[in-house]
């Protein structure tokens, strides 16, 4: 027998612990605490399986239907958030078997906790924290290079080449020193030779430097460009609850920041740091080759080096770290005081926000002049450290040299060496950081690129035409799949009508339409229009047929026309001008200094609530749409500008299928059907006058909405 | 002109008319005035600091019924119902130890030592995602932590707090 379970983590005294809910194919619910049965019961018996949360923990109960008490409810366990998802599949599994008498057991379950090191992978991250490979990440970023490659490959001979006449220096010295001019022997004609030789290599050095600098600039720009656009497209193709689970400014961070990251690393960072690498290499080659036991003295104080330098930056980094907090702090609030000026003022609080903004500033001064103080006193010791590795040469290569083991020129030539490794020594103790930065800027470009859209393209669309009935066929759905918005919907709007949705706030009247749009899918059941499953069409084609106007539609930066035009990309001037005179909008743009082409701020801030509302409804209406969706798209506006709306949308609505959703139920009144929501399921259908007439839930919120009109008459 | 505090009615507990009991469902009721609410809902308002103070009690339609001040007001068995259901409305159980404390991936990861109200010890591993916001040091010298799944633990004397441990999350307080 198919069974799921749920393992919890809290004992019903809140004590930590485990159990576990079994759910059985036979529509039965055993629910256990360690080892002993704390309840069996039948899902026949069960009205709904709720999970409520609380606040750092979380319940799941069930109502029972053997009385008509409402509040004959059963706990069967509780849990730490960590159960809260799980929680939420397992109702809906019980939930869907007390609605269509099936079990919808799913094979699997997802696997939160990493393969190899078995710890909980973190919520919204397909990686393991620990486990994640820098190399393979680092890998992959790499096959953004492959369209550059000639380009980078080139450039990097060009730098090695570069790096060679920079080594080159120290043999040349040495070669005048011993040759020449310790000797005192040679004419001044073999010297000049060699400084012009020595001349020419450096500055064919800086040539080819400066045009691989160029070469690796472009490329690291164009990473980071194809990085950009390619995530940027695949957030375009996410459905909305991706943005509703990550803020605005994490996606905006990802795609603008942690793509140059990225696109630094691998072009610049890392050239830079396989320069560094490559140059130590060299450099102790040489040495070893010169005199094996001169380099194992200087080698001495670079283990001593390595830890220093590590060990200070794990102190600094986590120093700077809170730095860079206070500083974060500092700019939070003058945001807020730039952003909130108009209130401060209002509320005489400049005194007050002065204060504040001066003593976070004082904390954030504080703390750097510590950190300044720090870094002051660490760098000397660190350069004493090295001092060593230069005094050892001096040391032991002036005796070495006293003694005829080795020349002056030598004795040179391993005190420049010498200084070409422990500079970029000092660099490279950042190497981990920097990789470290740049795989975590990686993962997160990398987990919007491998993140699997909900609203998935079907293989062969079945582009129906839209003018047909759209119908909801037991539509369960929730943003969190622990609380559903919908239950169970089932409805048919025919072509041409017009269905005016109806209920409190939060019954689920947005949700529904949000759906129609396929902004998301449906945990459950199905929407189709003309009989065609709205997944089986390709998403363009629904929405280029669907028209919506939101209560607070968004306007870009532009001009009147681009903005109508939105709508309906290569839209004539008569269709622009037809679409604006159907909004009622027309007039008002006439009026403005450039007519169609006056630009409008940024979010049309300069427009008034009706005028931006009129422009969306434009340039909802120039595609002339088979599906209208009209979401609160007179709410927020005065009783007379709502009129002059309310004209264009009777105009725009006729003979066109409509939803709509309004606060005011009076602009729904001349609505063909009226279907009122309550508890994420349909309370009721009917027009204005049926449903007056049931005296239900939509009679209940007719008579709410007078009562409170007649207090604000009253009042006026 | 009184204040605002005169002007409304803040719905406080009448402490006189109020009964908590525990149903058979295993929900906390009440029977105030004259009317039996069989599941209700316990809320603390303010201050996060004292937790036992401004319960705001609403029944299971989330409508407030009233505010209950203080719950040390309560006699002690009305008091041990009341506690009872906080307690399972609020789950933060006390930092003991921070064993590790990591910076993974944009994530702070950290491994701990926590008690229960219960006094049950246990470890548990948590990512903590963007700290300046999730890991809030309260007047009291008292931290509260919060992890990506929503789950809160808390460090009720930061002065208790072995050394290691408050060094460890020292460079996320501010």
């Amino acid at each position: 027998m198919k069974v799921h379970i749920f393992e919890y983590d809290l004992a019903m005294d809140m004590s930590a612990g485990t159990g576990r809910l079994i759910f059985k194919e036979n529509g039965q619910i055993i629910a256990e605490e360690g080892t002993e049965v704390k309840h069996t019961i039948s899902v026949a018996n069960i009205e709904e399986a709720v999970v409520r949360a609380g606040v750092g923990c979380g319940l799941l109960f069930v109502k029972m239907k053997t009385s008509g008490d409402k509040s004959n409810h059963v706990i069967l366990c509780r849990f730490t958030m960590s159960g809260l998802v799980p929680a939420g599949e397992f109702c809906k599994i019980v939930n869907h078997y007390i609605r269509t008498g099936t079990a919808a057991i799913p094979e699997t379950t997802e696997k939160r906790s990493c393969e190899k090191c078995g710890r909980p992978l973190v919520k919204d991250l397909s990686v393991c924290v620990f486990c994640y490979n820098h190399l393979s990440v680092l890998k992959r970023a790499g096959s953004f290079l492959k369209p550059y490659a000639k380009t980078l490959g080139l450039s990097q001979v060009l730098s090695m080449l570069t790096l060679l006449a920079f080594l080159s220096s120290p043999l040349f010295i040495r070669m005048l020193i011993d040759n020449y001019l310790y000797v005192q022997q040679g004419t001044f004609a073999q010297v000049a030779l060699i400084g012009v030789i020595m001349l020419a290599v450096s500055y064919s050095g800086e040539i080819i430097f400066i045009i691989t600098a160029r070469m690796f600039n472009r490329a690291a720009v164009s990473v980071a460009n194809d990085l950009r656009v390619a995530t940027y497209q695949k957030l375009q193709s996410h459905s909305m609850s991706l943005f509703a689970k990550r803020t605005p400014g994490d996606l905006i961070r990802r795609i603008m920041d942690d793509t140059g990251t990225v696109g630094d690393f691998i072009t610049d960072l890392g050239r830079w740091m396989l320069e560094l690498i490559v140059l130590i290499t060299l450099s102790l080659t040489i040495l070893f080759i010169t005199n094996w036991r001169l380099t194992l003295l200087v080698l001495i104080p670079v283990p001593i080096v390595i830890i220093g330098m590590y060990n200070f930056r794990l102190i600094m980094r986590a120093r700077f770290e809170r730095q860079w907090r206070k500083g974060a702090k500092v700019n939070s609030i003058l945001h807020d005081i730039i952003k909130g000026i108009r209130t401060i003022k209002a509320f005489g609080n400049e005194k007050r926000e002065i204060e504040k903004y001066a003593a976070a500033n004082h904390e954030n001064a504080t703390i750097a002049s510590q950190n300044e103080v720090l870094w002051a006193l660490m760098f000397p010791p660190m350069g004493f450290v090295t001092g060593i590795g230069e005094f050892l040469v001096l040391f032991f290569g002036g005796w070495m040299v006293l003694n005829g083991t080795i020349s002056v020129g030598v004795l040179v030539q391993f005190t420049m060496y010498l200084g070409f490794i422990f500079w970029p020594l000092r660099v490279l103790v950042n190497l981990p950081r920097w990789i470290a930065n740049t795989t975590t800027s990686m993962v997160k470009v990398f987990e919007i690129l491998d993140d699997e859209s909900e609203i998935t393209e079907a293989a062969s669309p079945k582009n129906v035409p839209i003018a047909g009935e759209v119908s909801y066929d037991s539509v369960t759905f929730g943003y969190k799949s622990y609380e559903p918005v919908l239950k169970g919907i089932d409805l048919k709007i025919q072509p041409g009508e017009m269905i005016g949705l109806v209920g409190k706030s939060g019954v689920g009247k947005s949700t529904l339409i949000n759906l129609a749009m396929r902004l998301y899918d449906p945990n459950t059941g199905r929407i189709a229009i003309n009989d065609t499953d709205i997944r089986d069409m390709s998403p363009n084609h629904l929405h280029e047929n669907t028209g919506v106007v939101f209560q607070d539609s968004f306007l870009f930066a532009g001009t009147y026309f681009d903005n109508i035009a939105y709508g309906k990309p290569g839209a004539t001037y008569e269709e622009v001008i037809a679409a604006s005179k159907a909004a009622n909008a027309h007039d008002f743009i006439t009026q403005t200094a450039d007519g169609y082409d006056t630009l409008i701020g940024e979010g049309g801030a300069t427009l008034s609530g009706g005028e931006r509302q009129r422009l969306s409804i434009a340039r909802a209406i120039i595609k002339n749409p088979d599906l209208l969706i009209l979401d609160e798209a007179t709410s927020s506006l005065d009783v007379e500008t709502e009129a002059l709306i309310q004209e264009s949308l009777d105009r725009i609505t006729k003979g066109r299928t409509t939803i709509a959703i309004a606060h005011r139920l009076s602009t729904l009144r001349n609505a063909d059907r009226l279907v009122v929501l309550n508890e994420g399921a349909v309370a009721e259908v009917g027009t204005h006058s049926e449903l007056l007439r049931k005296k239900g839930f939509y009679y209940n919120l007719v008579m709410a909405q007078r009562q409170n009109s007649r207090k604000e008459e009253e009042t006026a | 002109m009184e204040s605002i505090k005169d002007q409304m009615d803040l719905g406080m507990m009448d402490l006189n008319q109020a009964t908590f009991y525990v149903g058979e469902g295993g929900f906390t009721g009440l029977r105030y005035k004259g009317e039996d609410y069989k599941h209700i809902v316990l809320r603390r308002i303010m201050p996060i600091d004292q937790p036992l103070h401004y319960i705001s009690v609403a029944d299971q339609e989330n409508k407030e019924i009233c505010i209950l001040k203080a719950v040390a007001d309560l006699p002690q068995d009305q008091r041990d119902i009341v506690e009872r259901e906080l307690d399972s409305r609020y789950y933060s159980p006390e930092v003991l130890d921070l064993m590790s404390v990591k910076d993974k991936l944009g994530y702070v990861y950290m491994e701990m030592r926590l008690r229960n109200k219960q006094g049950k010890e246990y470890d548990k591993s948590c990512a903590v995602k963007d700290v300046s916001r999730n890991i809030r040091m309260l007047s009291n010298n008292s931290v509260i932590i919060f992890d990506v799944d929503g789950n809160r633990y808390v460090v009720s004397d930061l002065g208790a707090l072995n050394k290691q441990s408050l060094r460890r999350l020292d460079a996320y307080l501010f």
